[in-house]
């Protein structure tokens, strides 16, 4: 398996209801992909089948080589590090530092790399200045930086995140934004379960949409976002920027800040409005 | 006509704590207006709104000095909406019911508000549904029901749409603004600054417990020290305006950009 | 079952515990176990046979404790009233939502904060089950092994009974403050929506049981 992770038409039920429907898609290293849908769409049960805490109905989940029916989640961990929601409330060590040691010695790391790993997830999270504080004198959105800082320490070859910038006002968006963003330069592939689509068209490049358990779309976000009103049917809105290059016809539909302002500036200059 | 929401020279200190999460706060709220509270976390924007609510020092103790004059009632929508659940309430409509229940009203007088409230929030067809079967953002919103069949003079939102999807988020602001175009007085605590142009009348910029910006929305939003590094940042759109280094002031909504450009 | 007063619920539940001790062990502790276990098995909202479960679960580790302290001899009659309060409980959480037991106080007269009392602490336990799961899922998925043997287990204890403990104890806070905002003030005069029907078969009933449980006190007193 040459790929990070891939789903082979999977299919989860449980009871008269089906939450995913031959659901096929599959990730390399380094990609950074949107999971997006309405609610109820089946998101969370992605999730719960690629950590293990779930088995597929029918179908394959493989995270590398490994079938995930075959391993628990323990095991799991060492491949895929996971955010779930209110991940602000897992921790449980006496200092941060400890707790995003957690994961890395959970599963086998030798002890010498333990440090390490920690301190680099510590500074990628940018929370070297709060890492001997005990993780309940930190506010909710400074935990929830803590307990990305644990899955990044585990170092593993896939993110699952289920809206990690849920809560957290925009220093603490760019913070994660740049963490992950360094993860997925090093060959960490990314999936991020999100509403936020501003974040999702900065941070990431490709939007699977999930609608009532199918696979609906997978594009680049920059395709699915020019769909523009016709997001509503998906339960999306296109974000402020990729709208301003849909109004503004904007070679390419750019929705990345940067890219967008310099569309934006060379339109002025031809409008010869600076 | 009185404010029916006015504080003046609001310091407040939570209990056991040395710094005030207030400080020297200054604002009147009016009827048919929406003001949006904004600024990073810790600012002080939930204090403000649990102080509004006589949460603050009443239930959670704490020193208040100045005063906070209310006329009328005031009712709160937390950040948490899963806490605010009554737990004791089998359906959403008996959660709905259940603040005005409290309230000691007739039946009738409470069916009367639930319905109006569960077709206002868009939620009726939820109302046979046991709220603990409900998704994050279907309770958020079944919570606000619950909020607005108390039929309170001042709506209190803490982050109302922070559980919901675009479409809901959405949805609700424009509940919002019509709430006030039908004299309600409102404040919002939010971090959706896009939403803000065409939601909000007036915005208070909260920093370190004090107003740093009190006024129209297009007069605070197009403040450029929003933009430094711990601040809550303006619009999206007014953000790329100066990252292109186009010139001041910004234009902070598309449409208001595309006028700019003709 | 569930169609009951829940007041006559909840005395039953009571009732049961206190006739355990009251009468003599160890026929009276047995007899009353029995009860408890049959009203257990009842078809009702949940399959009977895991409620029971989980009711003998729990008692199990007090019989352990008890042999220890008394052995044998004193293990059975202790371990079966125990049990029979253990089941008692388990089977009220089991028969009677907390809505229906406030329901019926409000409409009784009793003041609100009494009532949410009562229905908090029946309450705190499906969401603090549903809590734990949630805990249990995200610490494994960080490497933490919960099969194994008695060590593995201790430790998976350790991540998981603090955040269990401490987000617990804050969100009690909050639900406090919460149920402010939403009119549950001390001295609130709660409206009843939808009192429950109580039929005088059933308060006959509920005084039979107080009244026979107060006369065997005192015809085992004397």
């Amino acid at each position: 398996m040459s790929e990070t992770l891939d789903l082979a038409t999977v299919t989860y039920a449980y009871g008269e209801h089906v939450a995913l429907r031959d659901v096929s898609f599959s990730l390399r290293a380094g990609e950074r992909v949107a999971l997006v849908g309405h609610t109820g769409a089946g998101k969370s049960t992605v999730m719960r089948l690629i950590t293990g805490l779930l088995r597929p109905t029918a179908g394959t989940v493989w995270v590398g080589d490994w079938d995930t029916s075959e391993r628990r989640p323990e095991e799991l961990a060492h491949r895929v590090g996971s955010l779930f929601q209110h991940a602000d409330q897992q921790l449980f060590a006496r200092t941060v530092r400890e707790d995003v040691a957690f994961g890395p010695r959970a599963t086998g790391v030798p002890a010498a790399d333990v440090a390490s790993r920690v301190t680099r997830a510590l500074a990628a999270a940018g929370l070297e200045a709060v890492a001997e504080e005990h993780p309940y004198d930190l506010p909710p959105p400074e935990r929830k930086l803590a307990a990305l800082a644990g899955a990044l320490a585990l170092e593993p070859s896939l993110l699952v995140l289920d809206e990690p910038t849920a809560g957290l006002d925009r220093p603490a968006r760019g913070r994660v934004a740049a963490a992950l963003t360094e993860r997925a330069a090093q060959g960490t592939a990314l999936l991020v379960i999100t509403h936020d689509l501003d974040f999702a068209a900065e941070t990431l490049d490709r939007g699977l949409v999930l609608d009532h358990g199918r696979i609906v779309h997978d594009a680049p976000l920059s395709d699915l976002l020019a769909l523009g009103d016709g997001l509503e049917a998906l339960g999306l809105i296109a974000p402020p920027l990729s709208r301003l290059s849909t109004a503004l016809a904007l070679p390419g539909h750019p929705i990345r800040a940067r890219e967008v302002a310099s569309a934006l500036a060379s339109v002025a200059a031809r409008n010869r409005v600076s | 006509m009185t404010a029916p929401l006015a504080l003046r020279g609001v310091t407040y200190r939570y209990p056991a704590n040395q710094t005030p999460a207030l400080r020297e706060v200054s604002l009147d709220v009016r009827r048919g207006e929406v003001m949006a509270l904004i600024g990073s976390v810790g600012a002080g924007a939930s204090t403000l709104l649990l102080v509004a609510g006589d949460l603050a020092p009443r239930v959670m103790g704490g020193e208040l000095t100045g005063t906070v004059e209310r006329d009328g009632r005031a009712a709160l929508l937390l950040p948490t909406p899963w806490t605010q659940l009554s737990g004791m309430a089998f359906s959403v409509h008996d959660e709905v019911a259940f603040g005005p229940a409290n309230l000691g009203w007739t039946r009738e007088r409470i069916s009367a508000s639930v319905e109006r409230a569960l077709t206002r929030v868009d939620v009726a067809h939820l109302r046979d549904r046991d709220p603990t079967t409900l998704s994050g953002g279907e309770l958020q919103r079944v919570i606000f029901a619950g909020i607005l069949a108390m039929e309170p003079d001042v709506l209190l939102l803490d982050e109302p749409t922070a559980e919901l999807d675009p479409l809901a988020a959405r949805s609700i602001w424009g509940l919002i603004r019509s709430l006030a175009q039908g004299g309600m007085a409102v404040v919002v605590a939010t971090s959706d600054l896009d939403a803000l142009p065409d939601m909000a009348d007036r915005v208070a910029w909260l920093e370190a417990g004090a107003i740093r910006a009190l006024g129209p929305a297009a007069d605070v939003l197009i403040d450029p020290a929003l933009e430094a590094p711990a601040a809550p940042g303006s619009t999206a759109i007014a953000r790329v305006w100066r990252v292109a280094g186009l010139r001041e002031p910004p234009p902070l909504t598309v449409s208001q950009t595309v006028e700019r450009l003709r | 079952m569930r169609f009951l007063h829940p007041f006559t619920l909840f005395t039953l539940a009571v009732a049961l515990p206190a006739l355990a001790w009251i009468l003599p062990a160890p026929w009276g502790a047995a007899g009353t176990f029995a009860v408890a276990m049959a009203l257990l098995l009842t078809p009702g909202a949940s399959p009977g046979w895991r409620v029971a479960r989980t009711a003998l679960l729990t008692a199990a580790p007090f019989w352990f404790f008890l042999y220890l302290l008394h052995g044998v001899g004193g293990m059975v009659p202790t371990g079966l009233r125990l049990s029979t309060m253990i089941a008692s409980f388990v089977w009220l959480v089991a028969v009677l939502p907390p809505a229906r037991l406030v329901e019926a106080m409000v409409a009784a007269g009793w003041p609100v904060s009494a009532a949410f009392l009562f229905s908090a602490t029946l309450q705190a336990v499906p969401a603090l089950r549903e809590r734990a799961q949630r805990l249990v899922d995200a610490q494994r998925c960080r490497g933490l092994a919960t099969r194994g043997g008695p060590l593995v287990r201790l430790a998976a204890l350790r991540a998981l009974a603090l955040p269990l403990v401490l987000s617990a104890l804050h969100e009690v806070d909050e639900r406090a403050l919460a149920l402010e905002t939403r009119g549950l003030v001390p001295g609130a005069r709660r409206t009843a929506l939808a009192p429950p029907p109580d039929h005088w078969s059933e308060r006959v009933l509920r005084w039979a049981l107080v009244l026979g449980c107060a006369a065997l006190v005192i015809w085992r007193v004397a």
